[in-house]
């Protein structure tokens, strides 16, 4: 269950063109094109190969296509495929050629052997070729009634491709409502779900044109419709149970006894091998109850373990995408996973982006019962190899202090992180500090005593260096030395290029002049001068500012930057409820995985359009 | 829907491509997504990547990678869970995967596709339906096909199963001697951190299965145990309720090997064995020890014993012995201990000094021991099996079980 290895990339080889080859292999099928002589089908299955394989390397073969149709009338069936592929992937930009083609493959279609009557339609099919469209009616209609179900169930994807094509031929034949016969009667669970899938795309694609086809879309989600499909979903294969209950997720019963009926057929989906499948049930189970709150909560302690043991099996890609939606809920009700901490602990071999996501949801779930845990869990990563996250625990751990009551242990711990001695550890340790004083200001005895041995020059971040400034200034008359340290960093001014930290270096000098007028004095004379010749504009007009406060009356300005601070309770949620809600929009969609949940941007704009393939 | 599938060697190349739908996908997605996964250095990129014109499902196996294209909306472990099922189909078939393999078979992988993937939408990933629509390349076929002249990977027959009501089984399977095989194979993840406390210990087990039953057989296996199971999975052929009322597990079996049943227990109290790490640093060089040893004595032998760890990056030199087993270090400065076989007589112990980088008084970034090991004959869960019915056979049926346990992601901070 280790991640694999990446391999060393390099930057993608160019491709040879081949173009001598090519001709080779031209003159070559030409003689073989005739020729009836014993063991001439291995030649040309060699030489398809090759053809194949140039196809496949990227050279262009279609000049070769009158040759392939030549050799293409065989009864080997492995020649016949490879010529299938060959045609399927050049007629689009030879139509003409295509013609030749149609030919051997509607003899195909009427083959007594169904494998090579499924292939060859299928074949026909992709070719894709306008012109072509009329000879593609009468093998589908033909195929659509065919004995065999291998057979239909081609015949019916077929539909769908000639639609794509051409919607007119495939409208005027009639097709969608032969395939609505076969969905509601035939025997084979594949050929119905294939028509299903081909229903719910034609029809969508239609609605916007006639009204007619707009209600065949409606009755797709119709009670009778849904119960035929719910009842025999056990007969489905997997990839298809998939698309009924997506299917299942859009309909709306009408009374909470459906929705029981709904959830207790479909239970034991939750325990199906493919992650898939299980997903799909999940968003109907979140679907169906979404007004219903206490068995809301029910589904959500329901599917908890499901979630997990997806996560816990597979390979690291499947268990990341469930992770992903696993996040999503977890956000959305912390309180319900609160125990289930331990699953979220970071095991060293995961990826970047799935420690990030467990460090995120240990902070939602902490609690009063569960911070201690989780916090010493988290102070273990701050001395982990891997800097991106060291940073990340710590912030984690500042981000569960400022939301619990009893902090008196993360202090310590946050503390315990200045002696470590690691620049960036320091760095984020101090800005968490800063917050944290800002809500609990009680604590500032026990901070400012270890905040007042570090050293201003192990500090190089910017943020960092604003924290630890702020608090200088803030608690000035409890640091003895902080005058001077203020001092010298006001002489050194030049040193500093953010403005940020100079911006904080000229408050934390005034806040300090006020508390120790003597001491400060040379230091805000320095700041002020520096900063009225800074050629920041914001830092030049908060110097003048200050300056012209101080001209004006000095109690007045110790009043605008001394005032009686109130501790800050709440800071501010990034995310409110509302937004929240609009999460089982997008569960399992694409976007919960690769991180850019539309709901979580501010202007709500679809990122590719919705083209129907 | 899925609208292209393509398979990339470790070096970039475009080994296969197979257009899905009627929206062509230019080649060029692969030179983005390779510049991307460059740009991206040694981390690991994620599962579903939005490039400018598509959104990309991408999984890495054996250093090939396979990459599926979508324009629109799809539920994402569709595309994931399927590439993943492309993978071991190939690899199932072909013996493995490397880029040779995949270019010498790339018709029977274009076969193989052709008939798991149709207009963007998954079939058929059941691999024993496969195995009868496509003939696998092995050396059976190959002197066959020497023998007879007759090359064809294609089946002439379309599978009995497509039609029956049984999707993961013919009905004509025949064997002389009827066999089944049941495995309880077991993975331990553990964390235990800094102070030696066991901070979590859970196992994911699987129950493997290997039939090769005549006929339609009727299988019931049974528990002694069944309620220790915190939370399972079964394979689409084993029936719910009887699984629900009495945890058993009634299923008619596909043929040859599979998953019957995954499953997870949690909060066990109890790794089987110890490792100890101590690290004390004193003026710029750090002295390291590590101990291990058989903590609660399974029974059996323990044995495959490995511990890995990474040096820290300020470690300049490691010099490091043990008394048991061989101690290697690779220059990117990752460490394997192989004890193999836990001795009776002594325990194995590690140690020796790392010297630090100038400067450097202590070693503040200590590493994570990670340790494998594994038992046979054991699921440590606890797990048993009380017993295995077999009905609707001719003759009676030789039956096997295993158990084996062996460490997942167990990791030892120090």
């Amino acid at each position: 269950m280790a991640p694999p290895a990446q391999s060393h990339r390099s930057p993608s080889p160019s491709q040879p063109s081949g173009k001598g080859e090519v001709s080779d292999l031209k003159s070559q099928l030409r003689q073989l094109a005739g020729s009836r002589a014993p063991g001439v089908d291995d030649s040309k299955r060699e030489l398809f190969k090759k053809v194949i394989s140039y196809m496949t390397i990227g050279i262009d073969v279609s000049s070769l296509f009158g040759e392939m149709v030549m050799c293409s009338a065989t009864s080997d069936i492995v020649l016949k495929k490879m010529c299938y592929l060959y045609v399927g992937n050049y007629a689009k930009v030879n139509p003409d050629l295509a013609l030749l083609t149609i030919n051997f493959l509607q003899r195909d279609c009427k083959d007594q052997d169904p494998m090579i009557r499924g292939l060859a339609l299928r074949s026909l099919c992709s070719l894709r070729v306008a012109n072509l469209v009329e000879y593609l009616v009468g093998p589908l209609g033909s195929g659509l009634k065919d004995s065999n179900s291998y057979v239909r169930m081609v015949a019916v994807i077929g539909v769908l491709k000639l639609y794509h094509i051409s919607s007119s031929t495939c409208m005027d034949a009639d097709f969608p409502a032969i395939l609505k016969h076969l969905m509601l009667n035939d025997p084979d669970t594949q050929v119905l779900a294939n028509c299903l899938s081909a229903l719910q795309e034609i029809w969508t694609a239609e609605a916007s044109k006639s009204e007619e086809a707009s209600r065949e879309r409606d009755a797709l989600l119709s009670k009778p419709v849904i119960y035929y499909l719910l009842n025999r979903i056990k007969e489905f294969s997997e990839w298809p149970q998939c698309l009924v209950l997506e299917l299942v997720a859009k309909y709306v019963p009408s009374d909470s006894n459906e929705i029981f009926d709904i959830m207790n057929l479909l239970e034991d989906r939750l325990q199906h091998a493919n992650g898939a499948v299980v997903l799909a049930t999940i968003k109907v189970f979140l679907q169906l109850t979404l007004s219903m709150t206490d068995v809301h909560q029910q589904v959500y302690e329901r599917i908890k373990a499901p979630l997990l043991t997806l996560v816990s099996s597979g390979s690291p890609e499947q268990s990341y995408a469930v992770l992903s939606h696993l996040h999503l809920l977890v956000m959305r009700a912390p309180v319900l996973f609160s125990s289930d901490y331990k699953h979220f602990y970071c095991q060293y071999n995961e990826s970047f982006y799935v420690k990030k996501l467990k460090l995120e949801m240990l902070t939602v779930v902490a609690n009063e019962s569960n911070t201690y845990e989780i916090v010493t869990e988290l102070c273990e990563y701050a001395a982990n190899v891997d800097i991106p996250i060291a940073r990340e625990s710590i912030r984690a751990v500042g981000k569960i202090a400022l939301q619990q009551y009893d902090v008196n242990a993360i202090v310590d711990r946050l503390l315990q992180f200045l002696e470590m001695e690691k620049d960036y550890v320091t760095a984020e340790t101090l800005v968490l500090v800063k917050d944290l004083l800002r809500k609990y200001p009680q604590w500032s005895q026990d901070c400012i005593a270890v905040v007042g041995n570090i050293s201003s020059k192990n500090v190089q971040e910017p943020k960092a260096k604003a924290a630890l400034i702020w608090m200088l200034g803030e608690y000035s008359q409890d640091m003895q030395d902080a005058p001077y340290i203020l001092e010298s960093l006001a002489e050194n001014w030049d040193d500093e290029h953010s403005p940020e930290v100079r911006l904080h270096l000229l408050t934390a000098v005034m806040k300090c002049f006020f508390k120790r007028p003597p001491e400060t004095q040379k230091a805000l004379g320095a700041a002020l001068a520096a900063g009225l010749g800074d050629f920041h504009q914001d830092v030049h007009d908060r110097a003048l500012f200050y300056y012209r406060l101080l001209q004006f009356n000095v109690s007045t300005a110790e009043r605008v930057v001394n005032p009686p601070k109130q501790a800050v309770s709440v800071f501010a949620d990034s995310q409110s409820s509302e937004i929240k809600d609009r999460i089982f929009d997008e569960f399992n969609s694409l976007s919960v995985v690769y991180q850019k949940i539309i709901v979580f941007q501010c202007s709500r704009s679809r990122p590719m359009t919705r083209t129907s393939s | 829907m899925l609208q292209c599938i393509f398979l990339l060697s470790d070096s970039g190349e475009v080994m296969l491509e197979k257009q899905l739908t009627g929206h062509r996908v230019d080649r060029s997605i692969c030179s983005w997504y390779w510049d991307h996964a460059i740009s991206q250095g040694d981390q690991q990129l994620a599962p579903v990547i939005a490039s400018p014109t598509h959104y990309l499902f991408q999984i890495v196996r054996e250093g090939i990678t396979f990459l599926a294209c979508t324009q629109v909306e799809m539920p994402p472990l569709m595309g994931i869970e399927f590439l993943c099922r492309v993978a071991d189909v190939l690899s199932d078939y072909l013996g493995g995967l490397n880029e040779d393999v995949v270019k010498d078979n790339f018709v029977i992988v274009y076969d193989l596709l052709d008939e798991m993937i149709d207009n963007g939408f998954p079939l058929t990933t059941e691999p024993n339906i496969l195995r009868e629509m496509i003939t696998p390349p092995n050396i059976v076929s190959k002197v066959l096909s020497v023998v007879t002249g007759n090359s064809s990977n294609v089946s002439d027959t379309l599978p009995g199963a497509t039609a029956s009501c049984v999707p993961w089984r013919t009905t004509d399977r025949k064997y002389t001697n009827n066999e089944v095989y049941v495995d309880l194979v077991e993975e331990m993840d553990a964390i235990i951190n800094r102070e030696g406390i066991l901070v979590k210990c859970e196992i994911y087990g699987e129950v493997q299965v290997n039939s090769q039953l005549s006929g339609l057989p009727d299988l019931t296996l049974s528990f002694v145990n069944p309620n220790i199971l915190d939370d399972v999975r079964f394979h689409p052929c084993v029936r719910f309720r009887p699984w629900e009322s009495h945890q058993i597990l009634s299923f008619v079996p596909p043929d040859g090997q599979f998953k019957l049943m995954s499953y997870r227990v949690k909060k066990l109290k109890a790794a089987p064995i110890y490792v100890k790490p101590q690290l004390t640093s004193d003026s710029g060089t750090c002295r390291l020890s590590v101990l291990v040893g058989v903590r609660n004595d399974p029974g059996k032998i323990i044995d495959s014993v490995t511990v890995k760890f990474q040096l820290p990056p300020c470690v300049l030199s490691a010099d490091l012995t043990s008394n048991c087993g061989t101690v290697n270090i690779l220059t990117n400065k990752s460490c394997t201990w192989s004890i193999g076989r836990i001795p009776k007589d002594k325990a194995p112990s590690m140690s020796g000094t790392l010297v630090l980088e100038a400067g450097l008084e202590h070693l503040h970034v200590l590493p994570t021991f990670q340790v494998a090991f594994r038992i046979m004959g054991i699921a440590l869960s606890g797990l048993q099996i009380d017993k295995l019915d077999l009905k609707n056979l001719p003759n009676r049926p030789y039956k096997g079980f295993r158990a084996l346990t062996r460490a997942g992601q167990f990791e030892v901070r120090s």
